[in-house]
């Protein structure tokens, strides 16, 4: 689903937290700016953020510190109807 | 109305549609789908730029976004969103220490967008939940809130409607960019006559049955009001509380017309239009007040007559048997000459009439369940 506005599946950041990984995204494809975040800062209700496999969401989330050895996945939840 | 066709447009829970004729409106062409699988609370074109379309989308994964179509529907592509002012420090806005200060609060969903007066052809409005109005004078490139709505006083004791705090009913009069009405659920509508700066509340003799004082100044869920195509100072008001009728610009007190004998049963519903055809008319879909569905076992649109000060109803509840819900945008008319009336239910069934409300016919195409009708 992210591909509508990121157009690849993989990439390396020098972010060192989860919520600076967003915003390095957000200036490299500004499409997405907005869509994983709303303007509280909060992450979006489907939103789930994974580092090295654990699931950080509703844990330390953004706050979430990175040194450029962690394995970041952003997915969306498979909900709705 | 551009070209010889008549096309609908319609917003439904999973995208979409555009439904084209030509002006006999007799048989309807359904496009496929745009923004397939996304709430779409408010489709609308742009008469000042013909094929310009605006579609008010939300999205549980994305969050609103406001979308274009420059060809009348056949490609979008999204333009700038209001939003709210982002918070600098990124941190979750709220004020446990003084609970009335105002809070800002991020845009929830986007409800109706409506093009600016006609002598300003570059300026749109947006109205959004949380109770948010804001303006844009360079057709979505930006948008600036309108300070005094979504800074107003009397914010603190606003709360939301079932489908939230939306700020669903946005009317240029046409005579002068000037002079706006708003309607907001669960707090009623306001009226401005400097375009914007400063707001005052009409909603005298509008019943709130769910507050201890029944006839507040605000607080009434005002579910959408239509503007007489002949005479602005009249309006017609269905409310939470009735439908109603106003004469003099909404300042001063309503008529309830939903308790003028010979009418609906229930004066309930969310739904109201007006045809430019038909001055002095006004079209309803009652509902009942527990279930929200129609009464009498099918669906049913009823005319309300102002220059007579009587009703009668359009259609008999055979014609289309079943329990019908209908949105607040569920009903529009066309432009022409017999009125076209347009009903799209929740439940996904678009019906229409092609003459005033003398026949009527479902559109062959079951869509997702619909929010909004509108017709270009």
């Amino acid at each position: 689903m992210l591909r509508e506005f990121v157009p690849t599946t993989s990439l390396r950041s020098d972010a060192v937290t989860v919520g600076g990984l967003l915003d390095d995204l957000e200036r490299r494809f500004p499409r997405l700016k907005w869509k994983l975040r709303d303007e509280a800062g909060a992450l979006r209700r489907y939103v789930h953020v994974f580092v090295d496999g654990v699931n950080v969401t509703r844990g330390t989330a953004l706050a979430t510190p990175l040194d450029g050895t962690h394995s970041v996945e952003i997915l969306h939840s498979i909900a709705g109807g | 109305m551009a070209e010889s066709k008549v096309r609908v447009l319609v917003g439904t829970r999973k995208g979409t549609y555009i439904v084209e004729s030509t002006k006999a409106r007799k048989t309807w062409k359904v496009g496929a789908v745009s923004n397939p699988g996304r709430e779409i609370y408010h489709v609308v074109s742009d008469p000042r730029h013909p094929g310009h379309l605006y579609a008010a989308v939300n999205s549980g994964f994305w969050g609103p976004i406001l979308y274009r179509s420059p060809n009348w529907g056949r490609s979008w592509e999204e333009v700038t969103t209001p939003l709210t002012e982002p918070s600098k420090d990124r941190k979750p806005m709220f004020n446990d220490a003084d609970p009335t200060a105002p809070v800002p609060r991020p845009v929830q969903n986007l409800w109706h967008v409506e093009p600016g007066h006609a002598s300003e052809p570059n300026t749109l409005f947006i109205g959004v939940d949380p109770h948010f109005l804001f303006r844009s004078d360079d057709l979505a490139k930006t948008w600036e809130p309108v300070k005094a709505i979504n800074e107003h006083p009397g914010r603190k004791d606003w709360g939301p409607g079932a489908g939230g705090a939306c700020l669903h009913t946005i009317i240029v009069d046409p005579r002068t960019p000037k002079r706006m009405h708003i309607g907001l659920s669960a707090v009623g509508t306001f009226r401005s006559d400097d375009a914007g700066e400063h707001w005052h509340p009409t909603n005298a003799k509008v019943e709130c049955p769910f507050l201890p004082n029944p006839y507040p100044e605000t607080g009434q869920c005002v579910h959408h009001v239509a503007l007489d195509p002949d005479d602005p100072d009249v309006a017609y008001r269905q409310d939470h509380g009735g439908m109603y009728v106003h004469h003099h610009g909404m300042d001063g007190d309503w008529e309830r017309i939903g308790k003028v004998k010979g009418g609906p049963k229930d004066d309930f519903g969310f739904a109201v239009a007006t045809a430019a055809s038909r001055p002095g008319r006004a079209y309803f879909v009652p509902l009942t007040g527990e279930a929200r569905t129609t009464p009498n076992g099918g669906l049913q649109v009823w005319e309300w007559n102002d220059p007579a000060h009587k009703w009668r109803t359009l259609m008999s509840p055979r014609t289309f048997a079943g329990d019908y819900g209908v949105h607040r945008e569920g009903l529009a008319c066309d432009r022409l000459d017999p009125a076209g009336i347009y009903v799209g239910t929740t439940t996904g069934q678009l019906v229409l009439s092609p003459d005033a409300g003398r026949s009527w016919r479902q559109v062959p195409f079951q869509f997702p369940g619909i929010h909004s009708v509108s017709v270009a």
